[in-house]
């Protein structure tokens, strides 16, 4: 039977539940004297509140949810809510809700300190990596927090049971961890284990797990445990273990000893390690120092014992020395001495500790390097003529003295100071060829190349560069080494050899052509002269005769003039030394050379002028060998043109110092590529059985000569099919 | 027999026609190569001489050869070289560019005239 309101009333104040009716909205109606505390200061207006205004925040929807699924049928028990409260911060009430005339009669329990537990529990959790468990053992039904499945990286929605707890641990601890279970039921005792684990991600993990047996009649009847992920820590330990034997290795591989010097009483005391060390009989621990002093090796001796006077007197407590000392076997070994001074009250030192190391293998090592070094940096330093070590993005590690002196000067950078890439203190053009070389050599190929560079000298260096990949021991490309050596010489060698080859070519062809011409120009003469020989000795008439030796002469005549070109070659030596050297009117003897050919230009139907300078320059010249060259130009600029014109010029305005005679024609021109050769003797512009013109192609080269036997000069300008232009240049007489 | 005998040099060209017509052959005398090739469109010709040097600016022997080998009627015409050219390997140079028969200067007249009455006789 419910009780009356008034009985209600009276049974709600004795009770330390919590009462309070609301409607199915929340809208609260009535409440008991507990309830105050829910709502607080607004007692006399909570009437036509709701609930939902004084719950937390995360509860709201929760509430809502809650009252929505309440019905006649289904009352709702233990369900939580906070309230948050201005004393002891929040309430937490577990309520049951009933329904009953379409009204809510709701109870709640505190739950404060429960509430307040289990929120320290999971944010404790969230801190250690830590998760609940509990198996009961009647139903066999294991469960897990959600820190569990965190630890074990598994989906928390994942439904858990014995095996599948088991599976994380390695095949070879799962029988193991099954047992303690098993055990903890049989013997009903609490237990704790360290295991690695594989989490569902395939991760290493350790765990701590401790569990708890809840009896009940002497059974087990329910375990609760936790699981602690200690990977961090198990990690850390292991890894100071390691560091533990690291240093109790270290020590033991450290060359020695402790001793301890009593100045005053001129006495030191050794350790076992040290005695070891130096071969000293085990038993006595007290050395006098002058017994000490006999295993130091006579050559450091005295340096020694000053060091040690100085250092005992130095301000300060280190002190240091360092010197051989006869050890087992008697072979002297080098040793470093470190200690700590103490003194009196006078300043005076009386103890001192210290530690004698071994160092006779470092210092022997310290010199091999000293050594091998030095024999580096002289192999670098004469070895190759550049010599370059690059990292493998291109910066400078390592260059010898005149690469150096070359990078500073010509880039004002000092690879040695600071970090520089090789690519930016060389000439722009070895760039591209640089980076495709070192790319090659990054790949572990060895490159060789020539290149040619202007020295700051503006002299050519050809240089053969090598790049020489460096691997590690993993071999992998580590460095990449340029050497540079200078093969300028071998280079100027090989090219004078061709220039040589190419002379002695040309000298043969010359050859050959100065026979096949000399060969040509006797024997067309002496067809003639042989023929007409026959002929005259039968021929009976008169003028007949007459007229063969007249074509006889012209033969013999053109004989003899080849035979006197090629003896004026011969003749240059005695010309130089019979020379008549007069002061000359240039407009005369030039005049007169023309004329000599005028009969040959009008024949050809040539425009042949001569053009005199006004201010009748004089020169100092022999008139004959001057003659003879100019005749030779003034000849040849005939024969070689067809038609059009010869000029003949004097001119002296260009210059105070020389006279210009040009000899000016519209013959066939020549080669530019032939300008100097047509000055070597023998060489006609066209050359062999198909050449053009008559003569032994030896005149321009006697002019020439001639001329500068004269002090002057020949220059030449032309134009293939266009014509020539000789200019032959003499100093003027002031 | 009808000789062509193409030469620029006037006095040998004369002394060729000296000494040809003591084998009753008649000479024919071109200074250069264009005279030649007029020469044999208009005359039948027995044989033809050449120099290989004709001179300043002109077609040489070796090039009259050819133009002389282009023309059908000449293919049966005996062609000599009558050249000064006459270092070791110019013989076998112009008998290889198509010359039948090399003479060098000064020319052996026996010779060459033994070489006339036997191209005659056939």
């Amino acid at each position: 039977m419910p009780f009356t309101l008034k009985q209600f009333g009276i049974l709600t104040e004795k009770t330390l539940l919590f009462l309070f009716i609301m409607k199915k909205d929340g809208q609260v109606i009535a409440f008991n004297n507990r309830c105050k505390v829910l709502f607080p200061n607004e007692c006399d207006r909570i009437k036509g509140r709701y609930i939902t205004d004084f719950v937390i925040d995360e509860d709201v929807p929760i509430f809502i949810k809650t009252i929505s699924k309440l019905s006649l049928e289904t009352p709702i028990v233990n369900e939580s809510f906070t309230f948050p409260l201005s004393k002891t911060g929040v309430l937490s009430l577990k309520f049951d809700f009933t329904l009953h005339n379409d009204l809510v009669y709701v109870t709640g329990i505190d739950t404060t300190e429960e509430y307040k537990e289990h929120r320290a529990l999971i944010t404790i959790s969230k801190l250690t990596k830590t998760g609940a468990w509990y198996f009961d053992v009647m139903n066999q039904e294991m469960y897990w927090t959600k820190g569990c499945y965190l630890i074990k990286e598994l989906d928390p929605d994942t439904p858990m049971t014995r095996d599948l707890g088991a599976s994380f641990y390695p095949k070879e601890s799962r029988d193991r961890v099954e047992n303690y279970l098993s055990t903890l039921i049989q013997n009903k005792e609490p237990y704790e284990y360290t295991e690695k684990i594989i989490t569902h991600k395939g991760n290493e993990k350790w765990i701590k797990v401790v569990a708890q047996p809840v009896i009940y009649r002497n059974e087990v009847v329910y375990v609760n445990g936790t699981i602690a992920d200690i990977t961090d820590r198990h990690n850390y330990v292991e890894k100071l273990k390691y560091n533990e034997e690291t240093k109790h290795l270290a020590l033991k591989g450290i060359q020695s000893g402790l001793f301890d010097h009593f100045i005053d009483k001129k006495e030191v005391f050794y350790s076992e390690a040290f005695k070891k060390m130096l071969g000293l009989p085990l038993d006595t621990h007290i050395v006098p120092e002058q017994e000490f002093r006999e295993m130091i090796h006579p050559d450091d001796i005295d340096k020694a014992l000053k060091k040690h006077k100085n250092n005992l007197e130095k301000d300060g407590n280190h002190y240091h020395n360092q010197y051989r000392l006869r050890g087992k076997k008697g072979k002297y070994r080098f040793y470093e001495v470190h200690g700590f001074k103490r003194k009196n009250e006078k300043g005076e030192t009386v103890r001192m500790v210290g530690n004698l190391i071994d160092v006779h293998q470092k210092k022997l090592s310290k010199k091999t390097i000293e050594e091998s070094k030095k024999r580096l940096i002289a192999m670098v330093n004469n070895g190759m003529d550049y010599i370059i070590l690059l990292n493998t993005k291109g910066e400078i590690l390592m260059a010898d003295e005149d690469s150096l002196k070359i990078i500073k000067r010509d880039f004002d950078v000092d690879p040695t100071g600071s970090t520089s890439l090789f690519i930016d203190v060389m000439p722009v053009n070895f760039k591209p060829s640089f980076a495709d070389n070192f790319n090659e050599a990054l790949k572990g190929n060895t490159i060789k190349k020539e290149i040619e560079r202007v020295t700051h000298n503006g002299t050519n260096q050809w240089l053969e560069t090598k790049y020489i990949p460096i691997l590690d021991d993993a071999s992998k490309v580590d460095s990449v080494l340029i050497t540079f050596h200078d093969i300028t010489e071998e280079k100027l060698a090989e090219l004078a050899i061709k220039q040589a080859h190419i002379k002695e070519h040309e000298l043969s062809e010359l050859k050959s052509n100065i026979l096949s011409n000399l060969s040509h120009e006797i024997r067309t003469p002496l067809n003639g002269i042989i023929a007409i020989s026959t002929l005259l000795q039968t021929e009976e008439n008169p003028e007949e005769r007459i007229k063969l030796t007249e074509y006889l002469k012209e033969s013999q005549d053109r004989l003899f003039d080849t035979l006197n070109t090629l003896g004026g070659f011969s003749e240059i030596e005695s010309i130089q030394k019979n020379l008549n050297y007069s002061e000359l009117d240039i407009n005369y003897v030039v005049e007169t050379s023309f004329r000599e050919y005028r009969h040959l230009a009008n024949a050809k139907k040539l425009e042949y002028t001569l053009d005199l300078d006004e201010s009748c320059p004089q020169a100092s010249i022999d008139e004959n060998l001057f003659n003879t060259a100019l005749n030779n130009i003034i000849h040849n600029a005939i024969k070689y043109t067809i038609d059009g014109s010869v000029q003949v010029k004097i001119k002296t305005k260009r210059s105070k110092k020389n006279i210009y005679i040009y000899i000016i024609d519209t013959g066939i021109g020549i080669d530019k590529d032939n300008y100097q050769k047509i000055f070597d003797p023998f060489v006609q512009e066209s050359i062999g059985f198909s050449r053009k013109y008559e003569g032994t192609g030896m005149g321009l080269s006697l002019s020439k000569r001639y001329i500068e036997i004269l002090g002057g000069s020949i220059k030449v300008k032309s134009k293939l099919g266009k014509g020539t232009e000789f200019i032959i240049i003499i100093p003027k007489c002031v | 027999m009808n000789v062509l005998y193409v030469e620029d040099n006037k006095i040998n060209a004369m002394v060729m026609d000296k000494m040809l017509s003591k084998s009753n052959s008649n000479v024919i005398i071109a200074e250069n190569g264009s005279q030649a090739l007029k020469v044999v469109k208009e005359k039948t010709l027995d044989l033809i001489l050449v120099d290989i040097n004709l001179g300043l600016n002109q077609m040489d022997g070796c090039e009259l050869l050819q133009r002389f080998r282009k023309l059908d009627i000449l293919n049966s015409i005996p062609v000599f070289a009558v050249t000064a050219y006459a270092m070791p390997g110019d013989e076998q140079r112009f008998i290889d560019l198509g010359f039948d028969k090399y003479f060098s200067k000064p020319v052996n007249f026996d010779k060459l005239l033994a070489v006339i009455s036997a191209i005659g006789v056939s």
